[in-house]
């Protein structure tokens, strides 16, 4: 009876082990990942409803400038204290009034590309290197200069403002939202 | 010797859970706050808003549901295909970024500092072999979830033994 058994339990066992081996398929792939699909946009559309709300009505990209405005104002007030923001708005009535000096820290690359009309490239690495004349460029040390990058996470903007107090400038303000809310605002912009 | 252990069961296990392990980690965190990832985003400069917002609110949710996949070994496939078409997206956005010179963080990972140049398109890459292995070579065998039918099932176990 043993001898019997012995040699169908090697055959259930083959049989269980080949069922076990998957074979390739696109179309199971395909539904596989739809489920992932489904649960995603179930999940995405109950936790995230207010950033979709946001996305719709056109409030998202406005708010995410200006929490990072708030964290970039948050880290001058930890590394830099002393150093002024200036709002998009004040800051167009500067410029409309001929009042103020605008600086842009971005490399000359993307300077030549766009920026601020009238505003005059200061290259942050340049600077600290000592490849910039400042004296010549900005004799006047008690301009209001107001310096800017690319908005964000971009912290050149503060950095130049530090660097210029330190060369004795003291009327330096940070155009915190950058060149791409001026650009937005439709405020003069320069494209060679 | 290579086909072997590309073949080999504990080598798919330890990928999924590594792999798997990764995109929970990469996820959860960008569920709880997705403002901040959708910032992350918009610092590519490439996408229009309604972009940003769904990629923010749904990308996470992939990552976090594909892995958990992959953990317990359920939908192994599907969800190495749904990370391999990720791992491609965040190769391309990584490559644009560099090439354009952006200095900017990738937004991978919430809290580490990870930016987008060419380590990271490297890392990717990297990631990307992993879930081919899951994707093409993986059968499943072991897994949680198949554990968990054996102790419930042992006649099955010692047959298959």
């Amino acid at each position: 009876m043993k001898d019997i058994q012995a040699p169908t339990a090697n055959l259930i066992s083959k049989s269980l082990t080949n069922q076990t081996r998957k074979v390739f398929s696109w179309d199971q792939t395909i539904f596989d990942s739809l489920w992932i699909i489904f649960f995603t946009i179930l999940f995405g559309s109950v936790f995230n409803y207010l950033l979709l709300l946001d996305t719709f009505n056109g409030t998202l990209i406005p708010e995410i400038q200006e929490r990072q405005l708030a964290e970039l104002k948050s880290k001058a007030e930890q590394l830099y204290p002393g150093i002024s923001f200036i709002d998009l708005i004040s800051a167009k009535k500067l410029y409309d009034d001929k009042m103020a000096i605008f600086l842009d820290a971005r490399t000359s690359p993307e300077y030549q590309r766009e920026h601020i009309s009238g505003a005059i490239n200061l290259p942050i690495r340049a600077l600290v290197l000592g490849e910039i004349e400042l004296e010549k460029i900005l004799p006047d040390k008690g301009a209001l200069l107001i310096t800017y990058c690319d908005g964000g996470e971009c912290d050149i903007g503060l950095e130049l403002a530090k660097e210029l107090s330190t060369h004795g400038y003291n009327n330096i303000f940070v155009l915190g939202e950058g060149y791409p809310s001026w650009e937005h605002a439709g405020y003069p912009m320069e494209r060679p | 010797m290579a086909m072997k252990l590309l073949h080999n069961d504990y080598l798919h296990l330890a990928v999924r859970l590594f792999i798997g392990g990764l995109f929970i980690y990469a996820g959860l965190p960008k569920i709880l706050d997705s403002m901040e990832f959708a910032a992350s985003i918009y610092n590519y400069k490439l996408f229009p808003a309604p972009i940003i917002g769904l990629t923010a609110a749904f990308i996470p949710w992939v990552e976090v549901l594909a892995g958990t996949a992959l953990v317990l070994g359920v939908n192994a496939r599907g969800s190495s295909l749904l990370i391999s078409v990720l791992l491609f997206v965040f190769i391309a956005l990584a490559a644009i970024s560099a090439i354009r010179g952006l200095d900017i963080d990738c937004g991978c990972f919430s809290g580490v500092e990870r930016k987008a140049n060419w380590l990271a398109i490297f890392e990717d890459i990297a990631l990307l072999g992993c879930a081919f292995i899951i994707f093409y070579f993986d059968q499943g065998r072991i897994s949680p979830i198949v554990l968990i039918k054996k102790v419930n099932n042992p006649m099955k176990k010692e047959a298959s033994s």
